[in-house]
């Protein structure tokens, strides 16, 4: 049990797909204008995690080598399509917020890299944790650069006004504040890396 | 057919909506691969390539194949096989014709299969010219024209990046925002100029 | 029959692809000569670029087709060099060992015109009128040729001269292509003196701008007993083919420019 708890928190801190890994960045800047979103897109992102991840553990030992990466993208793209559908039948508005990033999450990065790299590895529960670990792990930096964004960008929080006569920080709001929060929060985690390094 | 059609796509996807710069699409390889020009050139030339034929294959795809059966929600998957197949079969094409044009490219042509770009730009054809199930007069060639347009968009911000890089190579960089940090920061700032191409009207 | 339409499609599609693609990997099928993999298998695989091939697989390509010398690659050890000869069923045939020098001894006693304030690199700085030095043909003492070197074979001195460590140096001729003065050549190991001074100014301006520079007297040019050093174009030139290091251009030399490599 301990193990799996590891391989969980593996994915949220140490190796946070997000902010260590680097991996699956276009989504990331592009739906974080709002925690709404970022949380959307980072729970229909672990869902396509966790279940590429386990089908593909099932699977590993059938598939020959030659064809693995298209193989992969079949899965994967299933899931994407069974996660568009519901999206579009219960949550029509999220789902044209995301706009064409929600079928994008077929090369998401993380998805195909984590299914190269673990999950035609290993077990099929080490797998299952992992895919969560890692769905969770980029929820949590989608949530925090979606609420810098949000509130500095446009003032409220999921929705909400919170302080009075505040005055946004438009640029944030915009593709250049995105690139611009990335590149210092990157810089950020590098000092406390080289810190504890 | 309009031919104000075309200029506004070749304005938007180059300029203002920049498919880099503006919609994040190819992050991950232009902030890989944009330190140096030479693997920076060969990239962008081989996705405007691949974007150009995708967007061909695919809307012929939807078109004649998914609409008529009543399959649009298909379109991830075959659209995604399409790519990859058309990928796996340019680098058998190359390998065959030019080796050191194949090696040149090295591990860049698998890589443009999940570039975000590719598959991008071939969703957002069947956004923009599809109407529910129809597909609007001229359709097919906007969708192409969009591809090219979209591969020049690219290859313009990679190009403008790996220039700046490689002279910020040269200067004293804080170690923390050395690499990603920096490009990022840099992406910014052309992103912001970007900008400024908003609102052109003719 | 909802779900047969979908399934059939989608397996439709993926038959036609599949097919595609195992045709046209037998047709665009290409065939790899195991000699090469052999030969690229023995080559250092550092890609460094010195053998005047496209990498160490160009390289392995070109011994192949015989168009260049096995010998071309500074960075194989003479054993896998014997090794990659055999398989090609060819003799080695050794080339002359050289290594690089800097023809250049001014550094920081060559003063400057201006303050310079922009990249520190060499190249940038050659774009500003000839970069920041009094003499235009001297070494501008940023460390552009140390960062090219993949042998870490060059070093910036307290001078502001660029040394050659001459175990290290390969010849690999990266210093010789990328320095703006073009202050590098590569010289026979047994070349032991060397002028170190690129100046084709008139002596006067030489010696205007630095005090080791060479003034074009011709005070070698009479002492050289084996007609191997001349004064052309206000600058000395040493002929390594005639050279023999016995030194006498180097007592005679009233500036101390010509000097002996150690």
């Amino acid at each position: 049990m301990k193990r799996y708890l590891q391989e969980f928190l593996k994915g949220i801190i140490k190796e946070n797909p997000t902010f260590v890994l680097a991996l699956g960045l276009c989504p990331t800047l592009a739906v974080s204008v709002t925690v709404i979103n970022g949380i959307g897109m980072g729970l229909a992102a672990t869902f396509v995690l966790l279940g590429s991840n386990v089908i593909i553990s099932l699977i590993k030992n059938i598939i020959p080598d030659r064809i693995r990466i298209p193989c992969f993208i079949v899965v994967i793209a299933t899931f994407v399509t069974i996660n568009e559908l519901v999206m579009k039948a219960y949550s029509p508005v999220l789902d044209r917020a995301l706009g064409i990033y929600v079928p994008l999450i077929v090369v998401n990065c993380i998805v195909l890299g984590r299914a190269e790299a673990y999950a035609q590895k290993q077990s099929v529960l080490n797998s299952l944790f992992d895919g969560l670990g890692m769905g969770v792990g980029f929820t949590l930096a989608l949530i925090l650069i979606s609420a810098i964004r949000e509130f500095l960008g446009a003032g409220t929080i999921l929705g909400h006004n919170l302080i009075k006569g505040f005055e946004p920080v438009f640029v944030l709001g915009m593709p250049s504040g995105a690139l611009l929060l990335i590149g210092l929060l990157l810089g950020f985690f590098n000092v406390l890396k080289n810190r504890r390094a | 057919m309009d031919a104000a059609q075309f200029l506004t796509i070749f304005i938007s996807a180059v300029f203002i909506y920049n498919v880099i710069l503006s919609r994040f699409l190819g992050l991950c390889s232009f902030i890989a691969i944009s330190k140096e020009t030479r693997p920076a050139l060969a990239m962008s030339l081989s996705v405007m390539f691949v974007t150009t034929m995708s967007s061909i294959i695919t809307w012929l795809i939807y078109r004649f194949l998914l609409i008529p059966f009543n399959l649009t929600y298909l379109r991830t998957i075959s659209f995604i096989l399409v790519i990859a197949t058309f990928v796996q079969f340019v680098e058998m094409v190359l390998r065959k014709i030019s080796p050191p044009m194949y090696r040149f490219f090295g591990i860049y042509l698998p890589l443009i299969t999940v570039n975000c770009a590719v598959l991008g730009v071939a969703v957002l054809n069947v956004d923009m010219f599809f109407v529910g199930s129809k597909a609007i007069a001229g359709s097919f060639y906007y969708s192409v024209f969009q591809g090219i347009c979209v591969g020049l968009g690219y290859t313009l911000a990679m190009l403008l990046m790996s220039g700046i890089r490689e002279r910020l190579d040269l200067c004293n960089v804080p170690k923390a925002v050395k690499e990603f940090p920096l490009a990022f920061i840099i992406a910014s700032i052309m992103s912001l100029s970007f900008l400024g191409f908003n609102g052109f009207r003719f | 029959m909802e779900i047969l339409i979908p399934v059939l499609t989608l397996g439709f599609l993926g038959v036609v692809f599949g097919v595609g693609l195992a045709i046209a990997s037998k047709r665009l099928a290409v065939a790899v000569d195991p000699k090469l993999d052999k030969i690229h298998g023995l080559l250092p695989g550092s890609n460094c670029g010195a053998c005047g091939g496209a990498g160490c697989f160009g390289f392995a390509e070109s011994i192949l087709s015989g168009k260049v010398k096995i010998d071309a690659c500074r960075m194989a050890s003479d054993q896998a060099k014997e090794k990659i000869a055999e398989v090609l069923g060819r003799q080695l045939i050794k080339g002359v060992k050289s290594v690089a020098v800097l023809h250049c001894n001014g550094g920081v006693k060559v003063k400057d015109r201006f303050l310079y304030q922009g990249i520190k690199d060499c190249v940038a700085a050659n774009l500003v009128l000839g970069g920041q030095k009094e003499c235009v043909w001297g070494c501008l003492g940023f460390d552009t040729c140390v960062k090219v070197c993949p042998f870490g074979a060059l070093a910036m001195s307290k001078e502001g001269l660029a040394v050659v460590d001459f175990h290290k140096c390969k010849a690999c001729n990266k210093c010789v292509q990328i320095c703006p003065k073009k202050l590098f050549s590569l010289v026979p190991l047994a070349g032991k003196v060397y002028v170190a001074c690129s100046s084709y100014d008139l002596g006067k301006d030489t010696r205007a701008a630095c005090s080791v520079g060479c003034i074009a007297c011709k005070l070698c040019e009479k002492a050289c007993k084996f007609d191997a050093i001349h004064v052309i174009d206000n600058l000395a030139v040493i002929d390594y083919n005639k050279c023999t290091s016995c030194g006498e251009c180097v007592k005679v030399c009233p500036m101390e420019t010509i000097r002996i490599r150690e």
